[in-house]
């Protein structure tokens, strides 16, 4: 039972990761729109 | 719901329209005591008495109408267009007290648009130091406008401000100078070629080649090919145009301002002499370098290490508290000394924004541009370019973004191009790390051995950018017509609600920016490092039992021998494996070289990302720096982070574009995939040669 939980949640987490790494720098779309002046980093990172 | 009152802020550079905008709005945006620090518009709403609201727009500073870098179209565009959303209802021109003559100069331009003008004298706080008094209901009858006379810092003269604001209409539009003042002739005919067309506004069509992105083209087209004159001579009638303005202005002065020079004490010009000389500025600027890399070592060194026993020590907790299984495990190897990896540079980080920020606020940042401005003429490049390679400290990003107001394109491409070069803060873990590890703590007449190798890796930063820019110039045959006057604004004591808002920002920029890659990354490479695919990897246990059951181990030693033979199997330990043949000759290992690839990402993961590596299977409390410590070189033994490995990796993190978010930056600002790519493989490829000679000579 246990271990069926942690195994959920690992998956949960690698595909949550997954998905985010690949929509900042694969799939990036739609963003660059955005203001972007000196201070705020935008996009560093 | 009534209409919202449209604001644009305008003004000189270095003004303070930020200041205003942010007092306004109550909005933070960045503030800082050199010109240029805003490049594009932002927004905000201000509340205004009576239920009003105003929609308010920050530009970045101009010193004319007549435009001729990138961010000082943004204004001309807005102010033409009126189709424009933002087209103002009325422009408040933002000038400073000290400056009022030349300051004034784009309020009449302003005005002639006959767009209501309100005029704001900003830094009424330095009036009683420099001796000036205003007359300023003289100033209101001759300027035809309403002024407030405020002071950001001080807080003084808002609500005067919001009053006029919100009671727009009452401002009068008559222009300040006629335009047929100027020529009478060639006016009357332009103005009767287009009757129904405000005379000053052709003008400035005729006069500009911006590109009116939204505007009406075939109008403009019709307007700029208005030829009646020559281009030498509609040069001439510019600056006739500009003479009639500074008349205008110096008799409006004359008599509503008045100066009293015995009052005025003037530290200024005595500090300038000493700040921007010939020897002493380089000496002062070297000292304070020196004293901020040492305070960056001597004050973070402890909450450094509380930091990193504490991730350590959170790392066993919870391997020892949460049920066993693999996403305890994945939160005890993973996540947790990947997300160290990030904390543990936060002390770090805000001490290097503290320093800088209270440079640029104190107005020290805009001496040291000019200091290094006639370093830079000397390679064929103009001062326009520091600002952007000393912002670069922070992030290249926004250093990119900061060349907008470089006008020849050529010269902006090559400060592009060279850029990435300066040491930003992403590869300061690295640098710290990686030094601590490699460079004794020794130290030479009070400085550590430490904080100068740190403070040599910065100089290198720079002269690289400096030398590439000099043999870009060279093979890209520029003509640098780009001329430079430095601005210098006054000294001023910084203040402390913006110093601690940038540090506060950049930090959190740091953390949040860099700790969502790290997270995701550390997860990632967790799965990868923990799970392996054939017979190999399941069954470790019983492959090394098997190899080792002639000789006496301990427990310990054979669960040792198992996790390091299980990562050498897993899924990372085979990719590790398969690049480790092109990192080898550099002095690093296959997980060097995970690292290394992962921080193409951003560099700031490279210690998170070594420290998920070493954590999975190993049950130890250990820090970050002591498992670095302890990596064996599994070729030549010894320690793998010597001195030979160590100055090759310090070197390839000096000069390889590893940054994903500058290429498509880069790309972005070029509008070619061209550049950014020639950026990754020429800086890369360089810092691979460098970092080969070094080791090879080194080991
Ligand atoms: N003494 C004094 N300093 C002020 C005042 N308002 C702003 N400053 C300082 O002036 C400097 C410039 O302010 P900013 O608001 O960044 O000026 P800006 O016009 O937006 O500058 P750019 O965006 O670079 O064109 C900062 O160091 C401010 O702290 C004031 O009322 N009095
Ligand atoms: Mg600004």
């Amino acid at each position: 039972m246990n271990t069926i939980i942690q195994n959920i949640l690992v998956f949960a987490a690698i595909v949550g990761a997954l998905a985010f790494l690949l929509r900042k720098f694969i799939w990036k779309k739609s963003k660059s729109k955005k203001a972007c002046g000196g201070d705020d980093g935008c996009g560093c990172h | 719901m009534s209409k919202q009152i449209n604001v644009a802020l305008i003004g000189n550079p270095n003004t303070g329209k930020t200041s205003v905008f942010n007092a306004l709005t109550g909005l933070n945006q960045k503030v800082g005591n050199y010109p240029g620090i805003t490049v594009e518009k932002k927004e905000g709403i201000c509340k205004l008495p009576r239920g009003v609201k105003a929609h308010i727009i920050d530009l970045p500073g101009t010193y004319s109408l007549n435009a001729s870098s990138l961010d000082e179209n943004v204004v001309i565009e807005l102010l033409l267009n009126k189709n424009d959303k933002d087209f103002p209802d009325i422009a408040v021109v933002v000038t400073d007290v000290e400056n009022l003559k030349r300051n004034l100069l784009l309020f009449t331009q302003i005005k002639d648009l006959e767009i209501p003008t309100l005029l704001v004298i900003n830094m009424a706080d330095r009036m009683r130091y420099k001796g000036i008094s205003l007359d300023i209901d003289y100033l209101e009858a001759q300027l035809q406008t309403k002024i407030a006379l405020i002071s950001t810092r001080k807080k003084e003269g808002i609500d005067n401000l919001k009053h006029l604001i919100a009671n727009y209409k009452e401002v009068s539009v008559t222009p300040c100078i006629k335009a047929s003042d100027i020529d009478k002739e060639y006016f009357e005919n332009l103005q009767k070629a287009f009757p129904n067309q405000l005379l000053y506004k052709l003008w400035l069509v005729i006069t500009q080649d911006v590109n009116f992105g939204k505007t009406d083209r075939k109008e403009i087209d019709a307007v700029a090919n208005f030829k009646t004159k020559s281009k030498a001579d509609l040069k001439r009638l510019q600056q006739k145009e500009t003479i009639k303005r500074y008349q205008f202005i110096n008799n409006v002065l004359r008599e509503g301002q008045t100066i009293d020079v015995s009052q005025a004490k003037d530290l200024r010009s005595k500090l300038d002499r000493i700040l921007t000389h010939k020897v002493w500025g380089y000496a002062i600027f070297f000292v304070i370098l020196l004293t901020i890399f040492q305070a960056i070592y001597d004050w973070s060194s402890v909450p450094m290490d509380f930091i990193d026993s504490t991730f350590a020590f959170l790392s066993e907790w919870t391997k020892n508290q949460l049920p066993q299984g693999a996403f305890t495990n994945l939160l005890a190897e993973g996540i947790i000394p990947g997300l160290g990896g990030i904390v543990i540079f936060i002390p770090q980080i805000a001490f290097l924004f503290l320093f800088i920020s209270v440079l640029e606020e104190s107005g020290y940042m805009s001496r040291v541009v000019f200091l290094m401005d006639r370093v830079m003429r000397r390679f064929g490049l103009s001062g326009k370019s520091v600002v952007p390679l000393i912002s670069g400290t922070a992030c290249a990003i926004p250093a990119i973004m900061a060349t907008r107001n470089i006008e020849s394109w050529k010269e902006r491409l090559i400060t592009i191009l060279v850029t990435p070069f300066t040491t930003c803060s992403a590869r300061l873990p690295v640098y710290l790390i990686i030094i601590s590890l490699i460079i004794p703590e020794g130290r030479f007449l009070g400085l550590g051995y430490q904080a100068l190798t740190l403070m040599l890796l910065y100089f290198l930063g720079f002269a690289t950018a400096v030398l590439s820019a000099y043999i870009l110039n060279k093979v890209l045959k520029i003509k640098s017509k780009t001329f430079f006057v430095v601005e210098m604004p006054n000294y001023k004591l910084p203040m402390f609600k913006n110093v601690a808002l940038t540090v506060l920002e950049k930090t959190k920029s740091f953390v949040f920016g860099a700790g969502k890659i790290i997270l995701a990354i550390s997860i990632i490479l967790w799965f990868l490092a923990s799970y392996g695919p054939g017979d190999d990897f399941n069954n470790a246990e019983s492959i090394i039992k098997t190899e080792y059951a002639a000789q006496q181990l301990s427990e310990d030693e054979i669960s040792q021998h198992i996790s390091s033979y299980k990562l050498e199997h897993s899924y990372i330990g085979i990719t590790g494996h398969a690049i480790e043949p092109i990192i080898r000759p550099l002095g690093y290992d296959w997980k060097i070289g995970i690292a290394i690839v992962s921080s193409f990402a951003a560099r700031e993961v490279f210690v998170g990302t070594l420290a998920t590596i070493y954590s999975v299977g190993n049950d130890d409390e250990a820090t970050i720096k002591n498992r670095m410590a302890a990596e064996v070189n599994p070729i030549l033994g010894g320690p793998l982070f010597n001195f030979a490995s160590g100055i090759s990796l310090l070197l390839f993190y000096a000069f390889a574009m590893q940054c994903m978010s500058t290429l498509a930056v880069v790309k972005r600002e070029t509008n070619s995939w061209k550049w950014p790519t020639l950026q990754l493989f020429i800086m890369s490829g360089f810092a691979y040669v460098v970092a080969l000679i070094a080791y090879q000579f080194l080991k």
